[in-house]
């Protein structure tokens, strides 16, 4: 029995009862991580986390504190003190922050241990894990290498699935954290847009950007929660919403509302997810809940990517204006401030993310932005409107997350099919509107996991746990890894 | 031909707050360079602006002096553009809702008040400073992020005259609300002008220029003045003017061309997303307003009515709010308070000046001041015995009492004393109490001089004078 294949509570009681030590488990991370071979990681940590296991070790365990001495992996877009932090981009090479982001504090404090800084598409633009300086990351269900395990947290999401690390920091901007959770049978689940400071998070588009996480479990993404939710002085759009014991989530889902959307079901063509869909919702209704379907204008559903898209890269050309190789970052020289920064930018950035810079600044221009950026601020606020107008009638909006276990690697979607249009990229709605979403892994086809997206009102996290939980039960996958999946069988 | 000038300002101010617009670096001018600052202001990837409270009530009190309506929804957006003095690659700024909008201020021209009108105020952050060298650039990031508020007047205003009035007063309610030092040699208020001319009764604006790097209010006139000369000339001369930006040279009294503007830089400006808009309560507005430190026009009506003071004197003393502040410190010690601002106007200034020292340079307790002012007022002392005793105050900030005390400096006060003189002084000339009653008033001045003769200058005139008097009557 390997501790790491277990869930943070369960590694946690291990703790207690003495079964393992910290510094065993730090060890077996590090080593895992090591061992890897799907290009998860920028940075594998030894000495400072090892040091801090054998200060731990010194320290009884405390019975509340779930995260002590349990190791973990950061997205490398979280700034992180005195250890580098690229954000898989060539134009933060050698950057040493001087500062811990707020969540990296507070995981410190609770004594998590960081072991890594895991891989991402290059400033977590990107939702394939193919766009990072070192390549493409890959799915760890498929050792053949031939399978996406998506993105832009395509290291944080192979880390908790290979049974590093329980759980992993990543970010989600349209849905990086929640689509690679379907790719890789993780629960992945990012809050409401101002739950958790983003402070020291490098910004894509703060107007979409969450800190949002994987885990194994759904309780330990409740636990997590606890931990990293919270007013920052230092994030003044973080909120001062009142914070939940979100781990005593109800376990009773009778009476609870889910509007399926029927469009994005429709537009879902794989029977295998399908039926499984289906099945998970008989489910929900045997234990009680009500389904329904809802519909939503097709056009609306369509619109949510071109917007997403011109929105995050309209703000990530802003956003990005910093790094420019005066400050820090290579420096490339010039003879003049301009030649400085465009060497800079030119040897930095990767030709996908000048286009978006690109699309972005064509977006804002003068003569371009009402037509294109305030446009689609429109079109976001009538998608937000739409939504939170069903949620206010149900509970949670369920559908697949995805319509297809994670895609093969260079294998061309149909960009102008229904199912790429809307069930490929509907999750950034959430996004719009800043309501908190999970994915939680329901099924497996051809050996790859697949799952369940649910999305809730703004704030209501504790009631989210609640069906997501309720699934878990259906599905039995609790703690699901690539190794402990040779032991699992769908129920 | 006749041409109209047309002249609009922009004016940056920055403010004098404890920490900057959006980090808590501390402000502070004398600091070394690149010492107060913090992560946000070097644009760390990861960083977030905080909006600074106090600057927001400066901008309030700003809005309130200058009669604006104040939109109580904060609105930040950003302001993209690269240059090695712009740290983030973006300035944020209030591009859509300034704080400030539709308001005025009043200048006085031939005697009669003129209202002009101002657009808008908002507040922004500062970039850093640069220094410009033959083969290098040093750059000095204190002043990144330092809050300023930027207020811009409608295109209203005809004459140089009239732009130097419209700056010296926003100058004045800078300095009085307490919002800024408002120094336009050190660049805490800096102001962009544009001009354009267009032959009376046309109803088109000409081109417009603009005059950048200007150091005080004195050249903002003669730029102005001469730019619409170089315009009208060039008119008349049947050519075009071009729109450029000019700056005005000092020696030569002549503005000299910087740059030809081509297309107007595009700014993509958008809403900055990490700030959530704020919502300012009544309340906040309110105490903004009722807090702000008294303005000039308010000081001055008081001046006049509550010390007595002539309007002269007391528009002097109100030229430099440092100086008002230390004439009413010494008058809170003394009711004298006419004599207190002649003292403060003709002898404290008058030593400033001449040691060439500024006000906050004078370190003498304003106490010692009031207690000097009522030694000269009483004829404790006379006015030579002053000037010995107010440089022995200077030099050692101490209490002129004292210092009278232990020079043995005093005047006779004694009344039977001087009395016995003065009867010894009728006695001897005999005709004087006879040429007092059929009115000759000087022989008031020979009793004294003689007084004064003999006592080496050391009689207390204020009571000389009324023994004088009592035993002239007898």
């Amino acid at each position: 029995m390997n501790y790491l294949d277990l869930t943070i509570k369960e590694i946690h009681n291990a703790l207690l009862e003495k079964k393992v030590t910290v510094t065993e488990l730090t060890k077996e991370a590090i080593k895992r991580a090591k061992e890897n071979c799907d290009n998860a990681f920028e940075l594998i940590l030894e000495d400072e986390p090892l040091k801090k296991a054998e200060e731990l070790d010194k320290l009884p365990v405390p019975v509340d504190n779930l995260l002590f001495g349990i190791p973990f992996v950061s997205k490398d877009n979280f700034s992180t003190k005195d250890i580098e932090t690229t954000g898989s981009s060539n134009i933060l090479n050698g950057y040493i922050p001087l500062f811990n982001a707020t969540v990296i504090e507070k995981l410190e404090n609770a004594n998590a241990i960081l072991i890594g800084k895991a891989t991402l598409d290059e400033l977590a633009m990107g939702g394939t894990g193919t766009s990072g300086h070192k390549g493409t990351t890959y799915n760890p269900y498929d050792k053949t290498h031939s399978h996406l395990i998506g993105g832009s947290s395509c290291g944080s999401a192979v880390s908790v699935a290979s049974g590093i690390v329980p759980f992993s920091l990543g970010s989600d901007t349209g849905d990086s954290v929640r689509k690679p959770a379907n790719n890789a049978g993780l629960v992945g689940f990012k809050p409401t847009w101002g739950r958790i400071s983003r402070f020291g998070l490098f910004p894509f588009a703060p107007s979409l950007d969450h800190v949002a996480y994987f885990t194994r479990d759904v309780f330990d993404s409740a636990y997590l929660l606890n931990i990293l939710a919270g007013h920052d002085d230092k994030d003044s759009t973080s909120s001062l919403e009142k914070i939940d014991d979100y781990t005593t989530y109800s376990k009773d889902i009778k009476g609870k509302r889910f509007a399926v959307i029927k469009e994005i079901e429709d537009s879902i063509t794989d029977e295998v997810l399908n039926k499984r869909f289906k099945f998970i919702l008989k489910e929900l209704e045997n234990k009680g809940a009500i389904i329904e379907r809802v519909s939503i204008d097709k056009r609306l559903l369509e619109s949510i990517y071109p917007s997403y898209f011109v929105i995050s890269c309209a703000e990530a050309t802003s956003n990005n204006a910093n790094l420019d190789g005066i400050k820090f970052g290579p420096y490339y020289g010039g003879k003049t401030y301009q030649e400085v920064m465009f060497n800079a930018r030119t040897n930095g950035f990767s030709n996908l993310i000048k286009r978006r810079f690109v699309i972005g600044s064509y977006a804002l221009m003068r003569e371009n932005q009402h037509d294109l950026f305030l446009r689609a601020q429109k079109a976001r606020r009538i998608i937000t409107n739409k939504f939170n107008e069903v949620l206010n009638k149900y509970d949670y909006i369920i559908n697949l997350a995805s319509p297809s276990v994670a895609p093969e690697i260079g294998k061309a979607s149909d960009k102008l099919s229904n199912e790429y249009l809307i069930a490929d990229n509907y999750l950034a709605f959430a996004n719009f509107g800043g309501q908190p979403s999970i994915t939680l892994p329901i099924g497996f086809k051809d050996d790859l996991p697949f799952g369940v997206n649910v999305t809730s009102k703004i704030f209501t996290e504790l009631n989210l746990f609640t069906a997501a939980n309720a699934i878990e039960e259906i599905t039995g996958f609790s703690n699901l890894s690539v190794n402990n999946y040779k032991n699992k069988e769908e129920k | 031909m006749n041409f109209e000038a047309i002249i609009g300002l922009e004016i940056h101010v920055e403010m004098k707050t404890k920490s900057k617009m959006f980090s808590p670096a501390p402000i502070n001018f004398s600091d070394d360079p690149n010492t107060d600052v913090t992560l946000l202001d070097m644009a760390f990837p990861g960083t977030m602006p905080v909006v600074n409270k106090e600057a927001v009530r400066n901008a309030i009190r700003m809005c309130n002096a200058l009669h604006m309506h104040i939109d109580q929804e904060l609105w930040f957006d950003r302001k993209n553009y690269f240059y090695s003095d712009l740290p983030k690659g973006y300035q944020i700024t209030q591009q859509d809702r300034p704080i400030g909008s539709e308001g005025y201020l009043e200048i006085e021209i031939d005697g009669k008040l003129r209202k002009i009108e101002i657009e808008r105020l908002h507040m922004e952050e500062d970039t850093c400073k640069q220094l410009h060298f033959s083969n290098y650039t040093l750059l000095d990031y204190n002043r990144a992020g330092i809050p300023l508020i930027e207020i811009v007047s409608k295109p209203v205003m005809h004459s140089g005259e009239e732009a130097r009035k419209y700056v010296d007063k926003i100058r004045e309610l800078v300095t009085f609300s307490g919002v800024s030092d408002g120094k336009m040699e050190e660049g805490s208020l800096r102001c962009d002008v544009n001009v354009s001319i267009r032959p009376y009764g046309e109803t088109k604006f000409g081109t417009k220029v603009e005059i950048k790097n200007l150091n005080s209010i004195a050249n903002i006139e003669k730029a102005i003045d001469y730019e619409i000369k170089r315009q009208s000339e060039l008119l008349l001369l049947g050519q075009d003017v071009r729109q450029e930006t000019r700056r005005f040279d000092e020696s030569k009294k002549e503005t000299v061309l910087m740059r030809v503007k081509t297309d107007a830089v595009d700014y993509k400006y958008f809403t900055e997303p990490n700030i959530v808009p704020i919502k300012i309560s009544d309340e906040f507005v309110q105490d903004a307003i009722d807090t702000c430190p008294e303005l000039y026009d308010h000081k001055l009506n008081r001046f006049i009515n509550d010390y007595n003071l002539d309007i002269v004197d007391a528009k002097i003393l109100l030229n430099n709010i440092e100086i008002a502040d230390f004439f009413e410190k010494i008058s809170s010690f003394s009711k004298n308070y006419v004599p207190i601002s002649k003292f403060v106007i003709t002898e404290i200034l008058g030593y400033l000046n001449k040691n060439n020292l500024l006000i906050k340079d004078f370190k003498v307790e304003p106490k010692y001041i009031a207690e000097m002012v009522d030694l000269l007022k009483t004829g404790e002392i006379n006015s030579s015995q002053g000037k010995e005793i107010f440089a022995k105050v200077i030099k050692e900030n101490k209490s002129p009492i004292v210092i009278k005390k232990e020079s043995g400096v005093s005047l006779i006060s004694d009344e039977d004393t001087i009395r016995k003189m003065v009867i010894d002084i009728l006695a001897a000339n005999e005709t004087l109490k006879a040429d007092f009653k059929a009115g000759k008033d000087r022989v008031k001045g020979f009793i004294m001089g003689n007084l004064m003769k003999q006592t080496h200058g050391k009689v207390n005139p204020a009571i000389a004078n009324k023994i004088i008097i009592e035993e002239l009557k007898k």
